[in-house]
């Protein structure tokens, strides 16, 4: 972790205008172009992934720049701007196919909930820390023996005189080794009492108590780990919202954050689609593959795969800032990105496996982008939560279908 | 920014429109066409000079998604685009169409062939799925130049005077069945030439609003299949309790809800003419064909062998949809997709 404190006032971000989105957009764009490194963005020929601290230190420029913390507010070192420039940065953002965020968990998930739930003093101490990216935040929901049901949960959270004492184990906990917080569900209570003996803690993850084991994933990389608390501490006031309860507020919470977050998605998926057509195009063997209908076919429907997110997208926006309910945007945006992206990258793999050898340098690179993207795809409809828990959630909240055993 | 809900005047408009339609008669054109001018609808995309409200096609779209709900058995589509087309070109005509006085039909398939004689304009020619013909009295059609093969305009055919041959074609639709007309020897006919600005539009403001009508009918299958399944029990519980037949039905609301966004996009981007309006269109056009279609299908298929009696109007709904998409369907409109984001192949 740096020690690197400078931190830069909303003030100095670009300007939001009234609401005039296109000057909004323009402006999102052509910092984002002057300023993020061109080897960055996953379209080019030299790509090349930046390091932690690089990406820590981008995503605290981002702040700087207005382009992250958009919706929170300002005394808690966000812009206090609407949903529409956090769905116009984040689309921008997308665009250039820049990096992922290293602390995507506490500004989609822990930021949103304290902001919901937390209290005052938990607010100020850890919300802008956040946005300037001082301190990363991992999640510690999932259990071996309780993936997408919670009510399973076994790690225990126990109340004595110098705070609470946790222990168990948690697993999938991404970034957990880069992470300095944990925001973590643990029982207070019986465990007959399923969602209502839950609460969620900040848990400092520099302890002796607590025992990181990384996982290997089908990419090679390790991006999640196996987190143990044995004994680990959190301080009296280490509860987020209150004591058994907590859970039940925070589900509210996530249920827009699904719909609101990772905006950026649309185009970063129409990234990936330019991109494989240009170096299609660019390729004397590929360029032939674009005039068989087959391929036609499917690339077409790939473009109207992401022409769909994008209204489902701006759809939930529009909704919320109506006033309208969030219905169930969260879960048609995640299955309907989450399959259609599978369905793209593994056309993007059959197309560009026909390339003659050897491969020019733009194919090479294509190539490794989209055999990563395949690999890292098969998580996409597994993670916050499944395409089968989509299709439940749609199921029983949106369509209301009785549930009669 | 744009909002792709239906605001309260277009709702409004629409429950008023469904009203009329279910309690359309049910055989007689002229009279459904009498019943539907009553509220103002058939003239809704036609100018103000011949009576219409000069509304827009977002206004619209939620009109033929009634009329595919209620398998209003109308050549509404084809109504309100001529009643549109026809202010300049005849404006009797069009005046005829918004007060429910005349039926219109468009020739979707096929063009006419005109020239230009010392005693005016002569078709000739055949045109395919014109649906309702023997009910109607103008006809709308592309035509070319003798030696061109490019729609250069269209043509308006009287067809009270022109009297082609009418063949039943072989369609799926039970409500509005078509006919293949041929004009063997030369009739006289209105003829607009502008390059075919008019007939594009037609057939794209066609193609929408027929994917409209889709969704309407699609969305009601749905409905009654997930009431079906939510009320029938089945080895001591209701069918519904079964996972796959939620995710069946979960699944296809999806699908759906994408066609319906889809399609209050485009219409709302032809509407403001904006550059991409053909591609959203036709984005549009191929969600919503395939959409629709398994909704339909998958209907029957969640009632068991109920679905597959001619009773339940099941199988109207999706011969219906399999009419519209027999002039574009998913494939189609996925090929025209293609040709405008990767070129010409």
């Amino acid at each position: 972790m740096t020690n690197d404190r400078h931190t830069h006032s909303p003030s100095q971000g670009i300007d939001p205008g009234g609401n005039d989105e296109a000057a909004y957009r323009q402006r999102a764009r052509a910092w984002l172009e002057a300023n993020l490194p061109r080897q960055w963005r996953g379209d080019q020929v030299d790509f090349t992934a930046p390091s932690f601290d690089a990406c820590r230190d981008w995503e605290r420029r981002l702040h700087g720049a207005g382009l992250a913390g958009i919706t929170w507010p300002t005394e808690y070192g966000g812009h206090g701007l609407s949903l529409r420039e956090h769905m116009i940065a984040n689309e921008e953002i997308g665009r250039l196919a820049g990096p992922e965020s290293v602390n995507s968990f506490a500004k989609e998930m822990a930021g949103p909930i304290m902001l919901g739930i937390g209290t005052e003093a938990q607010k100020r101490r850890f919300l802008a820390n956040i946005l300037t990216m001082q301190e990363i935040w991992c999640q510690g929901f999932s259990e071996p023996d309780a993936g997408s049901d919670l009510a399973g949960l076994r790690t225990r959270a126990t109340r004595d005189d110098n705070g609470w004492r946790i222990d168990g184990q948690k697993i999938w906990t991404s970034n957990a080794h880069n992470a300095d917080w944990c925001l973590l569900l643990a029982r207070t209570g019986p465990a007959e009492h399923k969602h209502n003996s839950l609460t969620l803690f900040t848990v400092p993850l520099r302890q002796p108590g607590v025992t990181i084991q990384p996982i290997q994933q089908i990419t090679g990389h390790s991006g999640f780990n196996q987190v143990f608390y044995d004994g680990a501490r959190v301080p009296p006031d280490g509860a987020v919202g209150e004591v058994n309860a907590g859970w039940r507020a925070a589900v509210s919470v996530l249920e827009i954050e699904r719909a609101t977050n990772r905006m950026y998605r649309t185009n970063r998926f129409e990234n990936e689609f330019n991109h494989l057509l240009r170096v299609c195009r660019g390729d004397a063997a590929l360029r032939t593959l674009l005039a068989d209908r087959h391929y036609r076919q499917r690339l077409a429907a790939t473009f109207a795969d992401i022409e769909v997110l994008r209204r489902h997208v701006r759809a939930a926006v529009a909704s919320i800032l109506r006033g309208g309910g969030i219905g169930g945007a969260g879960s048609f945006i995640k299955l309907h990105w989450s399959e259609a992206h599978q369905r793209f990258v593994e056309l993007a793999m059959e197309l560009l496996d026909q390339a003659p050898v050897p491969a020019s340098p733009e194919v090479a690179a294509a190539r490794r982008r989209f055999e990563g993207a395949y690999l890292a795809a098969r998580a996409e409809t597994i993670y916050a939560g499944s395409s089968q828990v989509q299709l439940n959630i749609i199921a029983d909240r949106v369509l209301r279908l009785p549930r009669e055993r | 920014m744009e909002d792709l809900a239906p605001n309260e005047e277009r709702t409004a408009f629409a429950t008023a429109a469904r009203r009329a339609m279910e309690t359309c008669p049910r055989a007689d054109g002229a009279a459904a066409a009498r019943h539907l001018a009553e509220t103002g609808l058939l003239g809704m995309l036609a100018h103000e000079e011949v009576g219409g409200l000069g509304l827009g096609l977002a206004d619209a779209l939620p009109v033929a998604e009634a009329a595919g709900a209620t398998l209003l058995p109308f050549p509404l589509v084809e109504i309100l685009l001529a009643a549109a087309e026809l202010h300049r070109i005849l404006p009797d005509a069009a005046l005829a169409l918004v007060g429910g006085e005349a039926v219109a039909s468009i020739g979707w398939r096929g063009r006419l062939s005109a020239e230009d004689t010392a005693s005016g304009w002569r078709v000739t020619g055949s045109l395919g799925r014109v649906p309702m013909a023997e009910q109607a009295r103008w006809l709308i059609a592309p035509v070319c130049l003798p030696g061109q093969e490019t729609v250069a305009g269209i043509a308006v055919v009287d067809l009270l005077q022109a009297r082609p041959e009418a063949v039943p074609d072989e369609g799926l639709d039970l409500e509005r069945p078509a006919a293949t007309l041929s004009f063997g020897a030369p009739v006289a006919a209105e003829i607009h030439l502008d390059n075919g600005g008019a007939w594009g539009r037609i057939a794209a403001h066609g193609a929408l609003l027929r994917a409209a009508d889709m969704l309407g009918s699609a969305e009601a299958s749905f409905t009654a299949a997930s009431e079906h399944v939510s009320t029938r029990r089945q080895f001591g519980r209701l069918l519904v309790a079964n996972q796959v037949l939620r995710h069946m039905l979960a699944r296809d609301h999806l699908a759906l809800v994408g066609a319906r966004h889809s399609l209050a996009h485009a219409a709302m981007q032809t509407d403001a003419a904006a550059p991409d309006a053909e591609t959203a269109r036709l984005v549009a056009c191929a969600v919503a064909a395939e959409a629709c279609v398994h909704a339909a299908e998958n209907a029957i298929q969640l009632h068991g062998g109920m679905g597959f009696t001619w009773d339940l109007p099941l199988h109207r709904r999706l011969r219906r949809i399999r009419a519209a998409t027999a002039l574009f369907d998913a494939v189609a409109a996925r090929a025209a997709l293609a040709e405008q984001v990767l070129g010409q192949a």
